[in-house]
């Protein structure tokens, strides 16, 4: 048996290397998303820009472009003679936001009797780098305000002073939330399309007639096209853990083996799934439409962006099933929190169960797809 | 001899539109998984926090503290987890995800407050998650400033400051769902630009196309109507995309739907161009598959604005943005629903696809005819 799984194991790595275009991409691709990656998030978000109506014309407006413009988030590049044309800056989206400056505000600035009223606009079409501008200029025209009432010797200090502390990533670097979700991602990737193709492609070009007149069982084949998946995983895995660590510089403060370990059973698990797809699929245009449509969905169920606790109900106790949900918190854990299989055992166990449920449905999928 | 002959550019139409419907599950996966994804993907961006889980470690135990305590959690957003006894126990419950994030609240917290001095409280959050971690908080912030008003040494001055109103347009209460379902459109029509380019090489691998090249049907017909073929059916997907995003989420739709589907097409013509330009470099379809994931559909995730505006990303990828009609459609798409935009506003973003859409169909029909000499 074992060197009926090895022939069919060596014939699998023989058609993989074959392909040179094939190869190449699958070792491309991760390093071509990971950079992706680090430039979409790895600077804070900055320069969005800001457009000004001034219809005081004074130092006062100066001062405040000059605090508008100090922020590291937005840059000032426009002013504008009336509301239409910021309108139609907004419309266009050459501005993110703007500032309207009324007529008199120097004056009133100076009259304690009076409010000045300063307004901002803001581009609500994309709600991130609106709620990030909104954000940044509310508080350099706070800091204005407030500089303008200590130069009348009014001071404000707040009663409670709430002070932070960030744990495991004291920089709140981004990189460190999303790249170690990337290397889980990737692996993921990889894994599925490599497992998921295997059969569709046989039964496509009409191979698997071949494959299942020779004295292979069923197991067999499902055995020996998951080997060479393991194998392209794990060794996708250590390339990109290698990137990430030794050119993203993010910290590994637990163990790798246990890592890898815990990898290793993810990866099992996500083999399972492709040779389900690879199962009901019957050409491999077929299969690749489900991988991604699959690969979606577990982006969503995964807290790959957002926490799962902020989904709805329904859609929290989904998560729980996926494998890649677990897998996400494992790898967080381990690089950023150096955390140990005391805390981690739950998740440990819930890979290993699913991946064990997924593989015993795929294989019996197999067997009734191969009669 | 005209290039493109209608009579057999219908015969491969009508070959490809058999094709699809013959094989019911390609019919279902191009068509309705966009409106699928759709629903689902929408929920990567639920950035508006449920619930925050926190752990109290409350070394004053004051009436005071406990009013504290007990205002910023009046809402139900905020829950008391557990009483923590030190910084170990908050350690050990952020690492098991237990709770969000740590409060300690200082000896004397009630007394000093009361005496008008000013107290420090310490948040502890975790950084594993730092844009959930930051929204956290924020609404922690705001609560502490609403219950520290009551102990200002004197109420501001009535006059002489400075009021700040701010205004959000096109999306007033600033929700990111309805601004991520407009961008997430472009994401999800990317599903019939890849089962075109599957399509295209599936030919290939399964040795059908010797067959076709066979006919008198010339390289050109065969590219054109491959093209329509999935072009078609991309509107009929992008017609339920656009029912899923107004009926089920709501998102405003204050522009013209005759606009939208026109814009639509364009955009299709534009990402299929590129689908035919790689199968024409590839033979198996997982190759396909492999290229158009790196090439098209990842940076259109990444780097094309939907998260992040593309003005505000380096100059080199801000070129490779502006290269995917991924980027020009996630503008026109929002510009359409929430900005009410018509076709002069958008003609910097459709000029740009229309160059694509024609560039991808001619150089491919060069590339072509080549290979069928």
């Amino acid at each position: 048996m074992l060197t009926r799984i090895w022939n069919l194991v060596w014939k699998e790595v023989i058609q993989f290397t074959r392909d040179r275009v094939m190869t190449t991409f699958i070792f491309l691709l991760p390093l071509v998303q990971l950079v992706l990656l680090a430039q979409a998030s790895g600077q804070r978000i900055g320069d969005l820009r800001v457009a000004i109506l001034d219809m005081d014309h004074s130092a006062a407006t100066r001062q405040i472009v000059a605090r508008l413009d100090n922020r590291e988030e937005l840059t000032v590049r426009t002013f504008v003679d009336d509301e239409e044309e910021l309108r139609d800056l907004l419309d266009r989206g050459t501005a993110d936001l703007g500032v309207i400056i009324p007529e008199g505000l120097s004056e009133e600035l100076s009259d304690p009797a009076r409010t000045a009223q300063v307004q901002i606009v803001v581009d609500g079409s994309n709600s991130i780098a609106a709620s990030i501008a909104l954000g940044a200029a509310s508080e350099a025209l706070a800091s204005f305000g407030q500089a303008r009432m200590e130069e009348r010797g009014l001071t404000v200090t707040a009663p409670i002073d709430l002070r932070t502390v960030t744990y495991y990533n004291p920089t709140q670097n981004l990189l460190h939330f999303s790249i170690p979700a990337q290397v889980g991602f990737i692996t993921y990737q990889i894994t599925l399309a490599v497992a998921s193709l295997g059969l569709a492609r046989e039964r496509e070009l009409g191979t698997l007639e071949q494959l299942i007149v020779t004295p292979l069982s069923r197991l067999e084949v499902v055995v020996g096209k998951a080997i060479p998946a393991l194998g392209i995983g794990a060794a996708n895995f250590l390339l990109v853990m290698a990137v990430t660590v030794y050119y993203f510089q993010i910290p590994l403060r637990g163990s790798f083996l246990l890592l890898f370990g815990i990898t290793l059973l993810f990866i099992l698990a996500e083999i399972g799934w492709g040779v389900l797809i690879s199962a009901i699929s019957r050409t491999q245009q077929q299969a690749i439409l489900l991988v991604f449509i699959l690969a979606l969905l577990d982006m969503t169920f995964s807290g790959y962006m957002v926490p799962v606790k902020n989904l709805p109900l329904a859609l929290q106790w989904i998560a729980q099933v996926v494998p890649m949900y677990h897998y996400l918190n494992v790898i967080r854990a381990v690089m950023l929190q150096g955390a140990t299989l005391a805390t981690l055992w739950p998740r440990a166990l819930a890979l290993a169960g699913l991946g064990l449920a997924i593989l015993s449905v795929a294989i019996r999928g197999v067997s009734q797809r191969l009669d | 001899m005209p290039l493109v002959s209608a009579r057999r550019t219908l015969a491969i139409l009508r070959k490809e539109f058999r094709h699809i419907r013959r094989d019911l599950r390609l019919l279902l996966l191009v068509t309705v998984s966009p409106a699928l994804l759709l629903l689902t993907l929408s929920n990567i961006f639920a950035f508006d926090v449920q619930q925050v889980d926190i752990a109290v470690w409350n070394l004053d135990r004051s009436p005071v503290s406990r009013q504290y305590v007990a205002a910023l959690t009046a809402d139900g957003d905020f829950y008391v987890e557990a009483q923590a006894a030190s910084y170990a126990d908050i350690d050990r419950w952020l690492m098991s995800g237990r709770v969000d994030i740590g409060l300690v609240i200082p000896r004397q917290f009630g007394a000093d407050l009361q005496a008008g001095h000013p107290v420090e409280v310490q948040a502890i959050l975790d950084g594993t998650e730092p844009l959930a971690a930051n929204q956290t908080a924020f609404a922690l912030r705001q609560r502490t400033m609403a219950f520290a008003e009551q102990f200002s040494a004197e109420p501001s001055p009535a006059g002489g400051g400075l009021e700040v109103r701010s205004e959000v347009w096109y999306n007033r209460s600033l929700e990111s769902l309805l601004s991520m379902v407009p961008g997430l459109v472009a994401i999800v029509l990317c599903m019939p630009t890849l089962a075109l380019a599957l399509a295209l090489t599936r030919e290939k691998e399964t040795g059908s196309f010797e067959g076709l090249i066979a006919t008198p049907v010339r390289g050109s017909e065969y590219l054109v109507g491959k093209l329509i073929a999935y072009v078609g059916s991309g509107l009929a997907s992008a017609l339920l995309v656009w029912l899923v995003a107004v009926l089920y989420f709501r998102v405003p739709f204050r522009g013209s739907f005759p606009v939208y589907l026109l814009l639509a097409a364009i955009y299709l013509m534009a990402s299929m161009g590129f689908s035919l330009i790689i199968a024409n470099f590839v033979r198996t379809q997982q190759t396909a598959m492999f290229l158009v994931l790196v090439v098209f559909f990842i940076p259109s995730f990444f780097i094309a604005g939907l998260i992040t505006p593309v003005e505000t990303n380096t100059l080199g990828s801000r070129l490779v943005a502006y290269s995917l009609p991924a980027t020009h459609f996630i503008a026109i798409s929002r510009g359409v629903f929430l900005k009410g935009l018509g076709l002069t506003s958008l003609e910097l973003k459709i000029l740009p696809l229309l160059a694509m859409g024609a560039g991808g169909l001619l150089i491919s029909l060069m590339l072509f005819r080549k290979r069928l000499r």
